[in-house]
């Protein structure tokens, strides 16, 4: 609820920082795919070994040259054998002797055994040499000899077999070296392939090592992650928890709310079930006024409870425009002085003169705030003084400067418990006395929403017996130049400090009768001319001449015409234009001024309206306006806007004692009622007279200062009651003037603005001390 | 490549029963002299065969390739462990003679573990002196990878004529 609009948007956060689950490192995948090349490698190497290896197994070439070298054994032991048996020929020894020489033999003829001897002609000469003896020895030997072996050819043999002896032995070394190159090639291999395996192995290592460090931080990463989803479980459990209690404590408030709505409402209803019942009872007036009472009430309650919704909405904008921080102080200063006087109090108010003149800020809801916490600091202290000070502070790393509203008092402080309990949300306090006191109770939960909507706080600081300090910090957004809104656009602008020649003449369109009568009152004190007229049509017609003229002869309708008819119609210097009226609007009578030719096209206009949308603003800028001003327009808004837009001379207040505000047009009613002041003379007889006047005038007096403090509190049933009894006896005593001014107050105070109600006692005041005179010059009063 | 073996297994139960019957004696000339350890000599202390004792044992056959022949041949014969159950010889070792005076160790565990062939007929003929014969102890190459070794290929003694069991 109150938290929503400044409680970080944690969810989006956290997730808008997370990469996701199925996002992984590119090195992994690269560092995956090289530990794959990796191993292949590794298994090529060990393939291509295995393969050697298996290939001395298919080949057998070095268990074949031992054969071979059988062979050549087996060569010279059936030498042997023959050169033993030449003389006796065709034992069975020699038989079998041939025959394994012959089946050693058999062994060259195979194409393993050629790899290996047959590679120069040498070798192939020996092959046919070695054959062509077998062909002859088996016509003997062989398998189907032709004949017994003769002692002859026993010789030959033996003959043809000692030629072979030399080059069987050659081709045998050969075979045994071209064998045992082979293994030392074979052998080569191997050991390249071992001196690649510690590298690939090394490799490998490496790899395996950074894959795991990759996986490490991969399992790293969404342990933080899942960190991050406790972490953000466990916040959106707080935030449920506090939701609940924010809700637990709404559902509260409402039922507190409900009842607090509900106790003027009864009385309200109460009070009109009696007048209905016996309106011609006495008592009636008493019963309505009770009623009028309890409905004011009920509004402010109302009042209050609507702002806070809207900040809890967020639905309140604030709109912050260049404003006067002197003139907005002094406003809150003057707002307040009486009431702090009443209660012996000084209220001052000190300005850093680091600070600039203007400042953007949203004035209203500064001025909201700044009342609140003044109003309480007068409320809580007994004696002693209230401070009212603003103060630049010194940018905060990286911050933009600050702006410091301090009200400081010497009040009776607060514990901490209390400080804690202050702005509470929704949280109502136990001292009902003290709920009582600050009317609805919802001022300073709406002040401290309020600075968190401008970006700032309200922080305390309070000493129990000492006095507390209440701050509204807020960013400080300096107006370094003027912008083009408040330029003077109007070409008859005089620069500021530049004294005017002629009081101004100002056109005040205003649909509100009060309003009108107030600007007017403004307006002459400050000594210019001004002129009243009550929607945009007739604003329009007051800047054209001509169309005035024709409507003159139209029909006759309204005072307007009448002022129109007595002005001089194209000298306007300046046009308060309120926004929202009848028949023609602001935006619209604006924007027909700006099409009028000549100088009066070109009038400086300036908007007035009471509400706070931009977009209100955008539409007056959009239609031509100057500036808009914020209504209710105080007497140093207006001073302030004159002294920007005519200089210095135009906003001066008259340094003469003030007049009393110009009678009001049309009704004004005299001081003295001469009949009734007759008849109460005739009732009473003189002697009684003086006393009874001079006992009213203390009444009144009386009534002045409760209408002070009432204003003080905010509580207008008090000043409207006041301001009745006031009213009911000047009307007895024939003094209508001050009758008038007190049944102003008393039907008006509920819905006059501060300033404006702030006006009517100062002139109910003003009236009384005229009247007193009167009656004092007249003999009424001793 | 490899050739798988075709080795006659439906006659192995045969084998038992005639191991336990006792040698006949040879008719035609001797091929195979068994001596040491035989509970079944026919001749003095040594159990001696002729090619048709042999070829009355259970017959097997398988084709391997050897470092001798450039083709996988094809090797059919009696086991050697039916020989030497014939012969009623057990124990560790085999030392194996060929007419040339080659010799050889065998473990007796290798006719018990492999079937070794006591080859008799190469392609299905038999094999005079001149092409290794008459016998030629044979390992399974083509069935068991780690017998190509250089080890076992020495084992292989052709021109057999006598087995020494130890």
């Amino acid at each position: 609820m109150s938290a929503a609009p400044t409680r970080p948007p944690l969810v989006s956060q956290d997730l808008a920082a997370d990469p996701g689950p199925q996002r992984l490192s590119p090195w992994f995948g690269l560092i995956g795919l090289l530990l794959l090349a990796t191993l292949l490698a590794a298994v090529f190497v060990q393939v291509r070994q295995y393969t050697l290896l298996n290939q001395t197994v298919q080949f057998q070439d070095d268990y074949l040259v031992l054969n071979l070298q059988q062979m050549e054994t087996e060569y010279l032991r059936l030498r042997e054998q023959l050169r033993k048996d030449a003389d006796l020929p065709g034992s069975t020894a020699l038989q079998l002797r041939y025959d394994i020489f012959v089946s050693r033999v058999s062994l060259l003829g195979s194409d393993r055994a050629r790899r290996l001897i047959n590679h120069s002609s040498d070798d192939t000469m020996v092959m046919r040499a070695i054959d062509a003896f077998t062909r002859r020895a088996d016509r003997y030997l062989g398998s189907a000899p032709r004949g017994p072996l003769s002692v002859q050819a026993a010789h030959v043999m033996l003959a043809e077999l000692e030629v072979l002896d030399e080059a069987i032995h050659q081709m045998m070394l050969e075979a045994s070296h071209r064998v045992a190159g082979q293994v030392t090639e074979r052998q080569q291999q191997v050991r390249d392939h071992n001196r690649i395996g510690p590298a690939l192995t090394g490799f490998l290592v490496a790899m395996v090592v950074l894959f795991a460090s990759i996986t490490l931080r991969q399992v790293r990463k969404q342990e933080a992650r899942r960190h991050r989803l406790a972490q953000l479980a466990d916040q959106l459990r707080d935030a449920r928890i506090e939701a609940e209690a924010a809700s637990d404590a709404k559902s509260e408030f409402l039922a507190d709310m409900s009842h607090e709505l509900r106790t003027p409402l009864h009385g309200l209803l109460g009070m009109l079930a009696l007048v209905r019942d016996t309106p011609r009872d006495a008592r009636a007036g008493d019963w309505l006024r009770t009623a009028d009472e309890s409905a004011q009430h009920l509004r402010r309650l109302l009042d209050d409870i609507l702002d806070l919704s809207k900040l809890d909405s967020g639905s309140l904008t604030l709109t912050p425009v260049a404003v006067n921080l002197t003139a907005l102080l002094h406003e809150v200063q003057a707002l307040l002085q009486p009431a702090a006087a009443a209660k012996g109090l000084g209220l001052q108010v000190q300005i850093d003169p680091a600070l600039g003149a203007l400042a953007l800020l949203d004035a209203t809801r500064v001025r909201q705030v700044l009342f609140n916490l003044v109003a309480n600091a007068i409320k809580y202290s007994e004696s002693g003084v209230v401070l009212l000070d603003c103060r630049r502070l010194p940018p905060a790393a990286g911050g933009p400067a600050e702006l410091a509203f301090s009200v400081s008092d010497t009040g009776i402080g607060m514990d901490g418990d209390t400080v804690a309990r202050l702005f509470r949300r929704y949280s109502r306090s136990d001292d009902a006395r003290a709920w009582r006191q600050s009317g609805t109770g919802l001022g300073l939960a709406i002040s401290r929403n309020l600075a968190r909507l401008m970006g700032g706080e309200i922080v305390v600081r309070s000493t129990p017996e000492a006095g507390s300090v209440f701050s509204l910090r807020c960013p400080l957004h300096p107006v370094t130049e003027a912008p083009a809104s408040m330029a003077p656009s109007h070409p008859a602008s005089r620069p500021p400090g530049l004294p005017l020649a002629r009081p101004l003449h100002v056109l005040v369109a205003e649909d509100h009768p009060v309003n009108r009568l107030y600007l007017a009152a403004l307006l002459a004190r400050l000594g210019h001319r001004v002129r009243l007229v009550e929607n945009g049509l007739e604003a329009l017609r007051a800047m054209q001449p001509q169309v005035g003229a024709v409507a003159l002869h139209g029909p006759h309708t309204d005072a307007a015409s009448d002022a129109l008819a007595a002005s001089e119609p194209d000298d306007f210097d300046l046009v308060l234009m309120d926004v929202h009226m009848p028949v023609m609007d602001g935006v619209a009578a604006t924007q027909a001024i700006r099409r009028l030719a000549g100088p009066a096209g070109q009038v400086c206009v300036v908007a007035l309206t009471a509400d706070v949308f931009a977009d209100t603003q955008q539409r007056c800028m959009a239609a031509g306006v100057a500036e808009v001003l914020t209504k209710p327009l105080s007497l140093d808004t207006l001073q302030s806007l004159l002294v920007r837009r005519f200089g210095d001379a135009a906003g001066a207040a008259p340094t003469a004692p003030r007049p009393l505000p110009p009678p009001l047009p049309g009704a004004s009613p005299g001081l003295l009622d001469r009949a009734t002041v007759d008849s109460v003379l005739d009732l009473m007889g003189d002697d009684q007279v003086p006393a009874l006047y001079a006992g009213f005038f203390n009444q009144a007096d009386d009534a002045a200062r409760r209408m002070r403090e009432s204003m003080r509190d905010a509580d207008t049933d008090a000043l409207q009651r006041s301001a009745h009894t006031v009213k009911g006896a000047a009307l007895n005593l024939g003094l209508p003037a001050l009758a008038d001014a007190a049944a102003l107050l008393s039907r008006e105070a509920g819905t006059l603005a501060a300033a404006q109600l702030a006006l009517a006692v100062q002139r109910f005041e003003e009236v009384t001390a005229a009247t007193r005179a009167l009656c004092t010059g007249e003999g009424l009063l001793l | 490549m490899h050739r798988r073996c075709l080795l006659a297994l439906a006659a192995l139960p045969l084998a038992a029963p005639l191991s336990a019957s006792a040698l006949d004696t040879p008719d035609g000339p001797v091929v195979l002299t068994v001596t040491g350890q035989v509970r079944e000599p026919n001749r003095g202390a040594a159990a001696v065969f002729d090619m048709a004792m042999l070829a009355q044992l259970p017959q097997a056959s398988f084709s391997t390739h050897t470092p001798w022949y450039a083709q996988a041949r094809k090797f059919s014969g009696p086991l050697l462990r039916d020989v030497l159950a014939a012969a009623g010889s057990r124990g560790s070792l085999l030392r194996v003679f060929a007419l040339n005076d080659y010799r050889v160790d065998i473990p007796f565990d290798d006719a018990q573990r492999y079937d070794l062939l006591l080859a008799r007929l190469l392609d299905d003929k038999p094999m005079a002196v001149r092409d290794k014969g008459p016998l030629f102890i044979i390992y399974p190459f083509d069935q068991h990878e780690e017998l190509r070794t250089a080890l076992y290929l020495s084992r292989c003694a052709w021109q057999l004529k006598a087995i020494e069991v130890q």
